[in-house]
């Protein structure tokens, strides 16, 4: 009898020692963020939301927080507001996508510095020279249970991430899944490891097969939805679309130092209703940014058609990439009036508000003449602007075909059609211009805007006003 | 590079996006390219993907129109 009521006596103290084992570890996670500043006040509301359910709850990103909008990415220190709004958010921890070296390796390096989260990558080796200050991964004290995170970013085909190469001069890269089997240790060191990939859906699926060691991993860069997350090779994967139309909730069920639970659901940011009025301050701040006022050039004569602007931006193309031939499709200008004036980041902005970067292409002048053609269908018998040489197109009687163009080099000469020409043009023209060319060219990673801006901050004083660069010709 | 866009296999510069990845589909069929906005685009999974995925080598990715609600 006695010998029962003391079991009796020691269940709820067994209970108690068995739930102690038992934790929770709580995550947030966003991946391609691509500076949607005008989400942060709502995703501020939700991390809120869940640090008084969860107060150890950890905040993460898996890269590309920046490029995708002109507030972050042109203000005066580029792409410092995103930065500033995680700070405040209380991210802990990111991974580098390929995007966060758009602003070269001295912005980088501002930016970490500016930084109170935690910049991880595994497979990127900068030298000391670049001042970056990233680790390859950090241990995380989450209410008692230790979490190890490694970060890694995706390679593009010439070894390194997909920006400009001249964005990463001084940084060596290997291959995500060699330089990530470096930090098995971790696996006996942290009751949970997750790994924060830039690396798309794709190749987290593959590389889970070889990652036994590995709890999770929170994904980027490929902006595929999943729905909460997917378990493949026992490992529980996660990413949603970009832009914060989603986040992700992890909750990892932890015990006696093993994972023995996963689970992910989405919380649509885009839904929310309530927000944080002191982010939403902030946000505001950033976008109405008096630096978008400055004053890059001044127009010294008015200029009233849309051939004289698309001149100017196939003039700043040519000289950005410093090819031998530009090109502008007319659906593509913006407007078609400049009065004297300064013109400023807001005009160019709307002058060029696409987002689109510049595409270089090696082609003969005969395929250059096709694209010519194409464009001039695509936008409904307007001729394209190009700078470099001039084209004379000789139309049929409806003047809706083009029968020939003539191309003629910058000392009037005709052009040799057999020869090949470096050209540059933006990434729309050359994705709706589907010719026989051998060379379907490669992005140079310079916004098409931001080429125009450099340009007339160069010149100081434009005039344009009569410059031509076509002529039509009737048979 | 080369990817499949609604079974159709598509070139497209290196870097693009999935966005002129369907750009170039569209420009190819002779349709209207500015529908490419109005597109539900998915994987070959069927994951949701944006416009503004980076496209890759190989992969497949369908497109519909979005239902209008």
């Amino acid at each position: 009898m006695r010998k029962l009521l003391f079991v009796l006596l020691m269940v709820p103290f067994a209970f108690a020692s068995w739930a102690q084992n038992k934790k929770e570890v709580h995550i947030l996670s966003a991946n391609d963020m691509h500076a949607a500043i005008e989400c942060f006040p709502r995703l501020c509301f939700v991390a809120d939301s869940l640090r008084t359910l969860y107060p150890d709850l950890l905040i993460l990103s898996a890269g590309d927080n920046r490029s995708g909008d002109p507030i972050n990415d042109m203000y005066e220190i580029p792409a410092y507001p995103m930065v500033s709004l995680m700070n405040i958010v209380g991210f802990h921890a990111t991974t580098l996508g390929n995007h966060e070296f758009d602003s070269g390796q001295e912005g980088l390096a501002k930016l970490i510095n500016m930084s109170d989260f935690s910049y991880l990558c595994a497979n990127a080796h900068p030298a000391e020279s670049t001042g970056i200050h990233i680790r390859p991964y950090q241990k995380f004290d989450v209410g008692g249970v230790s979490v190890g995170i490694i970060g890694a970013v995706a390679l593009g085909p010439i070894g390194k991430p997909e920006s400009h190469p001249k964005n990463m001069t001084d940084i060596t890269f290997t291959q995500p899944l060699e330089a990530l089997q470096q930090y098995q240790f971790l696996r006996k060191e942290c009751d949970v490891v997750l790994f924060l990939s830039h690396i798309g859906y794709e190749d987290d699926v593959k590389i889970s097969a070889s990652l036994p060691w590995v709890d999770l991993i929170v994904g980027g860069h490929s902006h595929t939805q999943l729905n909460g997350g997917e378990i493949h090779n026992g490992l529980l994967i996660t990413q949603n679309v970009n832009r914060l139309a989603r986040v992700t909730h992890i909750t990892l069920t932890v015990e006696n130092g093993k994972v023995v639970d996963k689970r992910a659901e989405n919380i649509a940011i885009k839904g929310v209703k309530r927000e944080n009025k002191v982010v939403g301050k902030l946000a505001d701040y950033f976008t109405n940014n008096p630096a978008f006022d400055e004053v890059l050039a001044v127009n010294d004569k008015p200029v009233s058609t849309y051939e004289e602007l698309g001149c100017l931006m196939t003039d700043a193309y040519l000289q950005a990439a410093n090819a031998d031939i530009s090109l502008q499709n007319y659906g593509g200008v913006r407007y078609d009036t400049l009065s004297v004036r300064g013109i400023n980041v807001k005009d160019v902005l709307q002058l060029d508000p696409f987002q689109n970067n510049l595409v270089e292409m090696t082609v003969t002048g005969n395929e250059f003449i096709d694209i010519l053609k194409m464009c001039f269908v695509n936008d409904q018998a307007r001729f394209p602007l190009i700078s470099g040489a001039t084209a004379e197109y000789v139309l049929d009687d409806t003047k809706q075909q083009v029968k020939k163009v003539v191309l003629y080099g910058p000392d009037g000469k005709k052009l040799n059609l057999k020869k090949t020409y470096r050209v540059v043009t933006n990434n729309y023209v050359q994705a709706i211009t589907p010719t026989n060319r051998k060379d379907e060219g490669h992005d140079l990673g310079i916004g098409s805007a931001e080429a125009i801006m450099q340009f007339l901050k160069a010149k100081g004083h434009i005039d344009y006003q009569g410059k031509t660069c076509v002529k039509e010709v009737r048979k | 590079m080369k990817l499949k866009v609604n079974r159709k296999t598509i070139e497209i510069f290196e870097g693009a996006l999935v966005r002129h990845a369907l750009l170039r589909y569209f420009a190819v069929k002779g349709l209207d390219v500015r529908q490419v906005d109005t597109l539900t685009v998915t994987d070959r999974w069927g994951h949701e993907i944006d416009l503004d995925a980076p496209a890759s080598q190989h992969s497949t990715i369908t497109f519909r129109v979005k239902s209008e609600k």
